[in-house]
């Protein structure tokens, strides 16, 4: 057992006492944020398997949050007036969410199984549109543009709102707060498994797919059915981004589910870094999480002026960030930010214990391996 | 190792129960009331010395020209009153919050000021509303949307000034009728944006036409949509006799210009959100001054009344060369709304949520010098029925005038609204 | 009839203006493989300067400097990003142009702020009667110079000796590249070509029947996604075709909304991207796409 696993151990420790300690010191704002970038590290994870790990663009993520959110609101909540509902109990509802995301991913997946790269992105761009129709138009499933108020998730008698009132250790432990350690529990959950679908088998097979098709289908990975596969796998991810999503916003609005929110996606994981579970999530945070902070914090702030005063607000300087941002990572920081952890903590372990220097053979962990240094040409 | 582990876990558990009795947010979960020095009783906002007014706006997104006359009308009004003492000797502080028109954005920045505002003086976006509108009922915040659709309306912490969308339509079609010719069994044109704003809007035309016997030809569209010639060619096919427009300025610049330069001679009627002063520096000005009406609750800022020239005047002291558009008009009084308010709670010497409420509920008839007289006593039907009809004009104020002055047609006295 | 006639004629000429946006994606991925995004940005980069610039210079000096500027911001952008970006997968590339989209965008529309922009162009709203059916000048002249600009396209690729050089490095880089193209230049002129043919598309967009440029005009180019990819992302034929077929299906749709009421109101929007969909799971290229063949 030497130093630096035990010093990975304790920082894995700090990390999941300092999730756990957030609710009780952070206020709403904090915790609202918090819970909207753990969606988005949920979505991004599914998103990354495509694009990241199988080199598969799509644009159509923010579609299947939309069935993964309105799904559950449907099948969780009664029948009222003209909204219809099938009034199952809320975990079965979620289950069946994310399962619907899946079906819409496989009903899709002739499509992404035979389009590759850029033409399957393009091509699911017409699923927001079509999206965004049903969504405001096949009112006595979605409510159309008034949206739908999403039934509290109640899990073993213990419901995820805000009443009945709790209180733990003198803290009220309102929506938000029930809603963040569910939350931990379903983003560990999501990482843990797109790890080890990374790690094993099907991950290497996927990036050789990303790398070269040819050659994935000579040494025998059934391409097509992968990419198929791979889609329909990052559809029920979507799905269950939409379903915490739903649970956070409490309401479903429908013109969220728009383009902007797929290319918000498409930054977060080359923001991150492609390819990896850890990228995503970073991604997801630091796309969520940069324009509250901006727009909370913009009067300690240089350069940036407050809304209305003419210079640049809070929300464009946050805009232009994250757009530089994209760029930036592309061109000076391969592996995005995920990448220069794994980088800044390489360097740390020949700092700090020059006896374990020697380059460790992990297998393949996908930090170590941004598709920028194993892939061949792709012309 | 494993005794390493779950030491380090036990302490981290443990710190965390001993630090977290420290923690700003341990109450204890007891309410936080408390009665104040002066024997007024205060709530979340509302401190010593000042009270915190929250404002949700768009600044960076498609209404930030319609949010930022709006802010600044509303930070006027509120330094006025700050300058004349305040309300129960405290000042009102505003916290603006611009969302850009994101829903994320929105629903974050409520949690953020929602436990330390009073109340909200104005909220732009009306799918940002809906989307936070029981939480805004559950928490009892006095909310001034800055949206007139019906489906707004039946929240008592959700006042919606002025008439909706649908009431406008209903008046308007009565203008036409009355005024442009318009006879039964004529057919009329609607072109509405997807959405509550056109839909609200439609469900008035369509009550309004099947009461005079008029035929509605439906025209949808999306935000996105500009160019308006297909949409012409279909109401041109259905021969209507008049187009009612409830999309964005943009689109109904094309539309009547389109319109009119394909020889399409009918009045054109839009909703209050349809026009913009913007448009009269474009190629569509003529079309848009020749004969194209628009439909509003509120007063626009050139109307002849006192308190509305006196606006006009300080705006332009405090922010000279600035346009003064729909927002100044809708932004003030608005404020005024909130502003009187809490003065109403501070005589009842009670400045929580609920007072607020009470206080500005138990208002039956208010106009403050801006027009129209608003009953703020309903909760699920529009605080009025009376709507001005007014034309775009190149001289005014604003670039509007009033052609008609505010009435309510019988079809809307008695039009059932549309709740929720 | 004169309905289906005037929709006929509506589609037809919104199609061209597509067609020319479409045709500033094919350029780009003919060249470079990628899709561009930041088109958008590229469309309101020239928009504005000649919105900006039509009062002092004229309407044609301004349309030119449009056009300089487009190219130029275009040629920037592959010289400063694109070639410099060191990705293994095209598609990370396209997400690049995302970030570029984000930033050029971002920074015009606040520029833009809450006006409408006029163009001050010569065709203002007039209209050519033909019977009962009319159609805008402005639309015609849109219609004229797509034809043109795609006719120019097709010859060049076959005849100039720069045509010759975007084929081959379109077909094998490689082998271009070892054979004396500098792929590098191929790649600057052709996001500099795309740059003024997106200040050209902005141009027809911005004029009547719409009122001006103002923040959203950019959105359109995303209208134009489907055309591009319908006809084939690699042809110029096809972004003339694509390019039509998108305008059509949506005049059509939105004239006859009243019969289609069944599928939903506002349909006009879907049905483009419905056709693209469609082609494509007949023809993964789209129309006259070239199926690229293996290479290992």
């Amino acid at each position: 057992m030497s130093r630096t696993v035990i010093l990975r151990i304790l920082t894995g420790l700090a990390a999941v006492a300092a999730a756990f300690a957030v609710p009780f010191y952070l206020d709403g704002f904090w915790l609202q944020a918090g819970l909207f970038a753990m969606s988005a590290a949920v979505g991004a994870i599914g998103l990354n398997l495509l694009t990241g790990a199988t080199g598969q663009l799509s644009l159509g993520h923010a579609f299947f949050l939309a069935v993964g959110a309105y799904a559950y609101v449907y099948f969780g909540s009664e029948p009222e007036g003209e909204l219809g509902g099938l009034g199952l109990p809320t975990p079965a509802a979620a289950v069946l969410a994310v399962l619907a995301a899946g079906v819409a991913g496989g009903l899709l997946s002739p499509i992404g199984g035979r389009l590759k790269g850029q033409y399957l992105g393009i091509a699911t761009l017409a699923l927001i549109f079509f999206g965004q129709h049903v969504l405001f138009n096949a009112t006595p499933v979605t409510g159309g543009y008034n949206g739908r108020a999403v039934p509290p998730l109640e899990l073993f008698g213990f419901a995820f709102a805000d009443s009945p009132g709790l209180v733990v250790l003198r803290v009220p432990f309102g929506a938000l707060e029930r809603l963040w350690f569910l939350g931990l529990a379903v983003l560990a959950g999501a990482a843990l498994f797109a790890r080890g679908v990374l790690r094993g088998r099907p991950g290497r097979a996927m990036n050789t797919i990303r790398d070269h098709e040819i050659a994935a289908g000579v040494m025998g990975v059934p391409v097509a059915r992968y990419r198929a596969g791979v889609f329909l796998l990052s559809s029920m991810y979507a799905g269950l981004a939409g379903v915490l999503l739903a649970l956070a916003f409490q309401r479903t609005v429908p013109e969220y589910f728009g383009m902007l929110l797929s290319l918000d996606y498409l930054a977060m994981i080359v923001i991150g870094g492609l390819g990896s579970v850890a990228g995503a999530v970073a991604g997801a945070v630091f796309v969520s999480l940069l324009p509250q902070l901006l727009t909370r914090y913009s009067d300690a702030l240089p350069l940036v002026s407050d809304p209305g005063t003419g210079g640049l607000s809070p929300a464009e300087a946050a805009r232009l960030l994250y757009g530089v941002a994209v760029v930036a990572v592309v061109l000076f920081l391969p592996g995005g930010l995920a990448g220069l952890a794994s980088r800044t903590r390489a360097a740390g372990r020949r700092w700090f214990s020059p006896g374990s220097a020697r380059r460790r053979f992990s297998p393949s962990s996908p930090e170590t391996t941004s598709p920028e240094s194993t892939s061949p040409e792709t012309t | 190792m494993r005794n390493l582990r779950s030491t380090v876990a036990a302490a981290a558990i443990l710190a965390l129960a001993v630090t977290s009795c420290a923690s700003e947010k341990a109450t204890g979960g007891a309410a936080p009331s408390a009665a104040g020095g002066d024997g007024v009783t205060t709530g979340p906002g509302v401190t010593a010395d000042t009270i915190t007014v929250g404002v949700m706006t768009d600044m960076t997104g498609p209404y930030a020209s319609f949010g930022k006359t709006l802010t600044q009308a509303q930070q006027l009004y509120f330094e006025q009153l700050n300058a004349a003492g305040g309300v129960c000797g405290r000042k009102v502080e505003l916290v603006v919050r611009d969302h850009g028109y994101d829903p994320q954005k929105a629903v974050t920045a409520y949690t953020e000021i929602a436990p330390k505002s009073a109340a909200i003086a104005h909220f732009i976006g009306s799918p940002m509303v809906m989307a936070l509108k029981s939480r805004i009922e559950t928490d009892k915040l006095l909310t001034i949307p800055m949206a007139w659709s019906t489906n707004l309306l039946g929240a008592r912490a959700v006042q919606v000034t002025g008439t909706t969308y649908d009431i406008d339509m209903i008046n308007g079609v009565d203008f036409l009728v009355k005024e442009k010719g318009l006879a039964a069994g004529d057919k009329i044109g609607h072109l509405y944006f997807e959405g509550d704003y056109g839909e609200s809007a439609l469900n008035g035309s369509v009550y309004a036409a099947k009461k005079l016997g008029l035929t509605v030809v439906e025209q949808k569209i999306k935000p996105t949509d500009q160019d308006m010639s297909a949409q012409v060619a279909a109401f041109k096919a259905a021969g209507v006799k008049a187009v009612l427009v409830s999309v964005g300025p943009r689109q109904a610049a094309s539309l009547v210009g389109v319109a009119l330069a394909k020889g399409m001679d009918v009045p054109f009627l839009g909703s209050n959100s349809a026009y913009s002063p913007q448009l009269l520096a474009t190629p569509a000005a003529p079309a848009l001054l020749k004969d194209f009406y628009v439909a509003t609750g509120g007063a626009p800022i050139s109307a002849p009344l006192p308190a509305m020239r006196k606006l006009v005047s300080e705006y332009q002291a405090k922010y000279p060369g600035e346009a003064l558009d729909s927002g100044v008009s809708a932004g003030y009084p608005a404020a005024a709304i909130v502003g009187e308010a809490l003065k109403k709670a501070c005589e009842a010497k009670d400045l929580t949520r609920e007072g607020i409420l009470t206080a500005h509920r138990a208002r039956g008839a208010w106009d403050g010098g801006y027009g129209t007289t608003m009953d703020f006593s309903l909760i699920d039907r529009p605080a009025t029925r009376a709507t001005y009809i007014v034309k775009p004009d190149k001289e005014a104020v604003g670039g509007a005038v009033i052609y008609k002055e505010a009435a309510v047609s019988g079809l809307a006295e008695e039009y059932p609204v549309p709740v929720g | 009839m004169i309905t289906f006639l005037e929709l006929l004629v509506n589609g037809i000429s919104v199609g061209a203006v597509y067609a020319l946006i479409a045709l500033g994606f094919v350029v780009i991925f003919k060249a470079t493989e990628v899709v561009n995004f930041a088109h958008a940005s590229l469309l309101l980069a020239g928009g504005y300067v000649i919105a900006r610039l039509h009062e002092v210079l004229g309407f044609w000096l301004a349309l030119l400097a449009g056009i300089a500027t487009a190219a130029l911001v275009g040629a920037l952008v592959e010289f400063l990003v694109i070639r410099r970006a060191n990705v293994a997968v095209r598609s990370v590339l396209a997400i690049v142009t995302i970030g570029v989209d984000i930033v050029l965008t971002t920074e015009l529309t606040r520029r833009i702020g809450t006006e409408v922009l006029a163009l001050g162009d010569p065709w203002r709203d007039r209209v050519l009667r033909v019977g009962e059916v009319s159609i805008a000048e402005t639309r015609l002249v849109a219609l004229a110079v797509a034809a043109a600009l795609i006719t120019a396209f097709l010859l060049a690729f076959k005849y100039t000796a720069w045509g010759v050089r975007m084929r081959a490095a379109a077909e094998d880089a490689e082998t271009a590249a070892l054979m004396g193209v500098r792929l590098g230049r191929v790649s600057l002129s052709a996001w500099a070509v795309a740059g003024a043919l997106a200040a050209v598309a902005a141009l027809f967009l911005c004029v009547f029947p719409t009122p001006g440029l103002d923040r959203g005009t950019g959105l359109a180019a995303m209208k134009a996604f489907p055309a591009a990819i319908l006809g084939g992302l690699d042809s110029t034929t096809g972004a003339l075709a694509g390019g039509l077929i998108v305008g059509l299906t949506e005049a059509l749709m939105n004239g006859y909304q009243n019969q289609l009421a069944f599928l939903g109101r506002g349909v006009g929007d879907v049905a483009p991207f419905v056709v693209m969909l469609a082609v494509l799971l007949v023809r993964p290229a789209g129309l006259f796409g070239t199926r690229e063949p293996a290479r290992v």
